[in-house]
C-alpha cells in the first residue's frame, strides 16, 4: 500500500488537473495554497471531496480545512490522525 | 443596427481556423463523415468527429488552463482565433462576451453525475459542478484572456448564434460595448450521440446530403465559431457588415428572406428540415449548404456566418460537396467556385417551426477596400 | 454609455417559497417567517439534509402542468401569465404586435436528468421521456409557445444573473425599438443536482440562510420564477396604461478574475452599478435603497458590503433571500419584481436572517422595516464565473 503522502500527491496531479508536475515533484513542505503550489478556493474545496473518497475521512468545514492543507505534512497528520483516532 | 465582421476564429473537426476552413471549401473537403472515428463508449455504439484543440496550449500556461475542459477550450480557442484574425486589437473593459450554446458542456455535465452515481452524494465534485454550469466557457474566455466588458450566455438550441447576435448588435448600438466578441460552441458526448442514433437511427456515416428530402445524412459534430464585431461607425476593414438578425415563427409571408441575396441553408442532414427548407426558399435562389464540411451541431449557423464572412471577403461563392449536390432536384446550388458580389444571407429552420436569418453584406465606401 | 429613455413595467407576475402570487409574497416579506426544510421532492444520502425554500405543495398544485413540461417552464408560463393579467393584456392581443420574450434560467435549460443517467449508464437503452421534456423546456420557448408570441426569444444562462440580464436586455429591446412588449425574467426549480454542487462547494447553510450576519454560513436554495411584462411608449400610449414602475437603466460586467469567487474588491460589480445608473442618466445620491444579491455566502455578502459602503454610504440595503432562498436563474427577476415593488409600496422590508452584526463588514442591512420616499432603487446580482449585473427601477408619472 502506498504511504500517505504520495497517495495525497498524486490526488493533487490527477483529480486537480497539474498535468505539468509529476507527484514526486511536490515537496512535503510547500504550501498547498497561495505562493506555494498556488491551490484556490475551489481547489479546496475538491479536495475535501478526495480526501472523503479516497481516504474516508471528512472534512467538515473551512476552519477545519485551512489547518489540514497547509501543507503535505499537515494534511497527512490530520487524515492519520483521523484514520487511527 | 448595423456591426462590421472584423475577425474570424473557427474550430472544427476540420481543423483549427478561417484559413483551414477556406482550404476545405476550396478543396471540397475533407467531409465530416470522413473524419469519424469509432466511439466505443457510447451505448449502442456510434461514431464521433473528434476536435483537436492542441493549438490553445500555445497561447496560454499549461497551470492556467489545468482546470479548463474540452467545451471551454474549444470557445476559447476560437475566441482567440477571432481576435488574431482581427488584428490582436488591445482587449479593453468596453468588450463585451457574447457565448451561444446549445447543449453548454454536456462531458462535464454527466462527469459531475458521474461523481455522484459512484461516490455518493458527499463525493459530488464541486469543480465538475463549476464546469458544468452553461456561463462556464464564457468566463473561461473573460478570465484568461482579460475582458472585463458585459458577458452573457444564450441557449435557444439551434437559434442560439441569432439570439447571441441580436444581444451583441443591441450592446453595439447603445454603446454599452466598443466591441464584442461573439460566438458559439457546442460539444459532442456520448449520452448526446446514444440518443441522437434512437430519435434517428443509427449513423452508417454515408456522405452528408443536406438538401436530400428522403435521407437521414446528420452527423453528429462538435465546435466552435467566434466573431469580433464593431460599431459600423468605426468603418474598420473587415469581412463585411452584418445587416440585419432576425428570428421569428416560420409562417405563409415568414422568413421575408432578403432579394438578390445568396442563401446559406443551415440543413444539416435531417430530412424533415430539408422539406421545410424546400418549402421556404424558392427553388430559382441561389443557396448552398455547408454543413457536409463542419456537421450537425446547435450552433452550425456559427460556421455558415464564417463562411459568409469568407464568401465576401473572396467575392465567390465557394462549391458544395459534390455528392451532397448529385441528384437534388435545385439547380442553384454551387457546384464549382462562382463569382458573387451580392449579399449572404445565413437562415437556419427549427423543427420547433422557428427560423433565424442573418444578412451580411460587402461594406461600401470603405477607404479599406 | 447613451443614457436611454425609462422602459415600462405594465405587469408584474411572482411564484416562490414566499407566496404563490406578488402580493402573497410582498405580505410574507413584512410579515412572514420564513422557515427552510430539508427538500421534499427529492432524497439524498447526506447525513444532515441542508434545508431548502421549496415550493409548497399547494402552490404545485395550483400550476396547470402540462404533458412532459418541466416544472422550471411551467413556473415561467405562470408568472408570464400574472404578469400579463396584471398588465391588463389578453393574450391574444399579443399576437398582432411585436412580443419578446427574455427569461434567465440555469436549470431550464440543462440537460442532465439524473434518473435517465442512471439507466444509461447501467447498460440499458433509457425512456427517452426526459431528453423530450428537455428539447420541450427551453424556458423562453415554452413561453412564447404558450402564448404563440412571434418576437425575439432567448434564454439566458448566465448562472445566477441571469435573471437580472434578462429585465435588462429585454428593456434594451423595447428601447431600440425590436419590441413593443417584452415578458422579462428568470424561472428555476429545485433540482437535486444543484443541490449536490451547493453543497459540494461548502458555501450551503445547514440553517436558515443569515446575509450579511456575522454568523452566516452559506445560502439556502430556492425555485420560482418572476415576470415583468416590459412596454413601449406607444403601446402604452395605444392602451392608455399608466405604468408606476420603470426599468431605468441595467449594467453588466465580468470580473475576469474566478470561476466561483467574487472579485474581493467587487471592480466587476462596482462597473455594473456604473453601467446601470448611467444608462438612466441618473447617479448614486438618486438612489434610495439597494436590493442586494445577499446570498448569505461569506465571500458574496463581504464583496457587495465592501462596495456599498464604498459607493452608497448610508443607503440601505436588504437580501430577500432569507425568505425566498437562492432561486438562481430566477433569483435576479424575483429579487427586481420585490424592489419593484416595494417602490410602488413606499416600504422596505427587514433583512430576512440578519441578527448580529459582522465587524468585517462596515455596514449592516435594514434590522426593521421601513418607509422609503425615494423613487430610484438598485437590484443587483453576483454570479459563477465572475459575472455581475445591476438594474435600475424607479417610480414616476411623466417619464412617457
Amino acid at each position: 500500500m502506498t504511504d500517505i503522502k504520495t497517495r495525497i500527491k498524486t490526488i493533487i496531479v490527477e483529480e486537480l488537473n497539474f498535468e505539468d508536475l509529476k507527484p514526486e515533484e511536490i515537496p512535503d513542505d510547500i504550501p498547498l495554497f497561495g505562493d506555494g503550489l498556488g491551490l484556490d478556493s475551489l481547489d479546496a474545496v475538491e479536495l475535501v471531496v478526495q480526501i472523503q473518497k479516497h481516504f474516508g475521512v471528512k472534512i467538515q468545514n473551512m476552519d477545519e480545512g485551512r489547518a489540514a492543507f497547509r501543507s503535505i505534512n499537515a494534511l497527512e497528520a490530520f487524515i492519520s490522525e483521523r484514520l487511527n483516532g | 443596427m448595423k456591426a462590421i465582421l472584423k475577425g474570424i476564429g473557427v474550430v472544427g473537426g476540420f481543423g483549427t481556423g478561417i484559413q483551414t476552413l477556406e482550404k476545405v471549401l476550396l478543396n471540397r473537403g475533407p467531409t465530416v463523415e470522413s473524419l469519424a472515428v469509432p466511439d466505443p463508449q457510447t451505448l449502442g455504439g456510434q461514431f464521433f468527429v473528434p476536435v483537436d484543440t492542441r493549438q490553445i496550449q500555445d497561447r496560454f500556461p499549461s497551470r492556467a488552463l489545468r482546470r479548463i475542459d474540452h467545451f471551454s477550450r474549444m470557445a476559447l480557442l476560437a475566441a482567440v482565433l477571432a481576435l488574431e484574425d482581427a488584428g490582436k486589437p488591445e482587449v479593453n473593459d468596453r468588450m463585451g462576451v457574447i457565448v451561444a450554446t446549445g447543449y453548454g458542456a454536456t462531458r462535464t455535465t454527466f462527469a459531475f453525475l458521474d461523481s455522484v452515481l459512484e461516490g455518493g452524494d458527499s463525493c459530488a465534485s464541486p469543480t465538475l459542478f463549476s464546469g458544468s454550469v452553461h456561463n462556464t466557457a464564457a468566463a473561461q474566455i473573460s478570465m484568461l484572456m482579460g475582458i472585463c466588458g458585459p458577458n452573457l450566455t444564450v441557449s435557444r438550441f439551434d437559434l442560439s448564434i441569432s439570439e447571441a447576435l441580436v444581444v451583441a448588435l443591441i450592446w453595439l448600438a447603445e454603446g454599452r460595448v466598443t466591441s464584442v466578441l461573439v460566438g458559439g460552441v457546442d460539444e459532442w458526448c456520448p449520452v448526446l450521440s446514444h440518443c441522437y442514433h434512437r430519435f434517428f437511427g443509427k449513423n452508417d456515416l454515408s456522405p452528408m446530403r443536406p438538401l436530400d428530402p428522403d435521407r437521414q445524412s446528420a452527423v453528429v459534430a462538435e465546435g466552435a465559431a467566434f466573431f469580433l464585431l464593431l460599431p459600423e461607425e468605426d468603418r474598420a476593414d473587415g469581412y463585411g457588415v452584418i445587416e440585419s438578425v432576425t428570428t421569428g415563427c416560420l409562417r405563409d409571408d415568414a422568413p421575408v428572406l432578403p432579394e438578390d441575396a445568396l442563401i446559406l441553408l443551415g440543413a444539416d442532414g435531417h430530412p424533415v428540415s430539408a422539406r421545410r427548407y424546400a418549402r421556404f426558399v424558392p427553388k430559382n435562389r441561389k443557396m448552398a449548404a455547408y454543413a457536409p464540411y463542419y456537421g450537425s451541431l446547435p450552433i452550425g449557423m456559427g460556421f455558415d456566418m464564417a463562411i459568409a464572412g469568407l464568401t465576401l471577403r473572396r467575392k465567390r461563392i465557394f462549391p458544395m460537396p459534390e455528392i451532397a449536390v448529385k441528384d437534388v432536384p435545385i439547380d442553384t446550388v454551387p457546384t464549382d467556385s462562382v463569382a458573387w458580389t451580392g449579399k449572404v444571407c445565413c437562415l437556419k429552420i427549427t423543427p420547433f417551426d422557428t427560423y433565424g436569418m442573418i444578412t451580411l453584406a460587402t461594406q461600401t465606401g470603405n477607404p479599406g477596400n | 454609455m447613451k443614457p436611454g429613455k425609462p422602459v415600462a413595467v405594465t405587469g408584474m407576475g411572482c411564484i416562490c417559497a414566499a407566496g404563490s402570487d406578488l402580493a402573497a409574497c410582498m405580505t410574507s416579506l413584512f410579515t412572514g417567517n420564513p422557515n427552510p426544510g430539508p427538500p421534499r421532492r427529492f432524497t439524498s444520502d447526506h447525513p444532515n439534509p441542508y434545508p431548502v425554500f421549496e415550493l409548497t405543495a399547494s402552490v404545485l398544485s395550483g400550476l396547470s402542468r402540462e404533458q412532459n413540461l418541466s416544472l422550471t417552464a411551467t413556473l415561467g408560463i405562470a408568472t408570464a401569465r400574472q404578469a400579463l393579467e396584471d398588465a391588463g393584456w389578453e393574450p391574444e392581443a399579443l399576437r398582432r404586435i411585436r412580443t419578446g420574450v427574455c427569461i434567465g434560467t440555469t436549470v431550464g435549460c440543462t440537460m442532465n436528468d439524473e434518473g435517465f443517467y442512471r439507466i444509461y449508464r447501467s447498460g440499458k437503452p433509457p425512456d427517452l421521456t426526459p431528453i423530450r421534456r428537455f428539447f420541450n423546456s427551453n424556458p423562453a420557448a415554452s413561453i412564447a409557445k404558450a402564448f404563440d408570441l412571434e418576437g425575439p426569444c432567448q434564454a439566458l444562462v448566465n448562472a445566477c444573473c441571469s435573471g437580472t440580464d434578462a429585465i435588462g436586455i429585454g428593456a434594451s429591446w423595447i428601447r431600440q425599438g425590436l419590441c413593443d412588449v417584452v415578458l422579462a425574467g428568470g424561472t428555476d426549480e429545485l433540482s437535486r443536482v444543484t443541490y449536490n454542487g451547493f453543497i459540494s462547494l461548502m458555501i450551503t447553510d445547514t440553517g436558515p440562510c443569515r446575509p450579511f450576519d456575522r454568523d452566516r454560513k452559506g445560502l439556502n436554495l430556492g425555485e420560482g420564477s418572476a415576470v415583468m411584462v416590459l412596454e413601449s411608449d406607444r403601446s402604452c400610449h395605444l392602451r392608455k396604461k399608466a405604468p408606476r414602475v420603470f426599468v431605468m437603466g441595467y449594467g453588466s460586467a465580468a470580473d475576469a478574475y474566478h470561476l466561483t469567487a467574487p472579485k474581493p474588491d467587487g471592480a466587476g460589480l462596482k462597473k455594473a452599478i456604473a453601467d446601470a445608473l448611467s444608462s438612466g442618466g441618473k447617479t448614486m445620491s438618486e438612489v434610495a435603497y439597494v436590493g442586494a444579491h445577499g446570498t448569505g455566502t461569506p465571500d458574496n455578502d463581504r464583496v457587495e458590503a465592501r462596495v456599498l459602503h464604498e459607493l452608497m454610504p448610508g443607503v440601505p440595503f436588504f437580501s430577500t433571500k432569507g425568505h425566498t432562498g437562492h432561486t438562481l436563474g430566477a433569483a435576479g427577476a424575483i429579487q427586481a419584481v420585490l424592489v419593484a415593488a416595494f417602490l410602488k409600496a413606499g416600504r422596505i422590508p427587514a433583512s430576512a436572517g440578519f441578527h448580529t452584526p459582522d465587524p468585517e463588514l462596515l455596514i449592516v442591512p435594514t434590522v426593521d422595516s421601513r418607509m422609503i420616499s425615494g423613487k430610484i432603487a438598485l437590484s443587483e446580482s453576483l454570479a459563477f464565473g465572475g459575472s455581475n449585473a445591476a438594474l435600475l427601477l424607479g417610480i414616476g408619472e411623466n417619464w412617457i
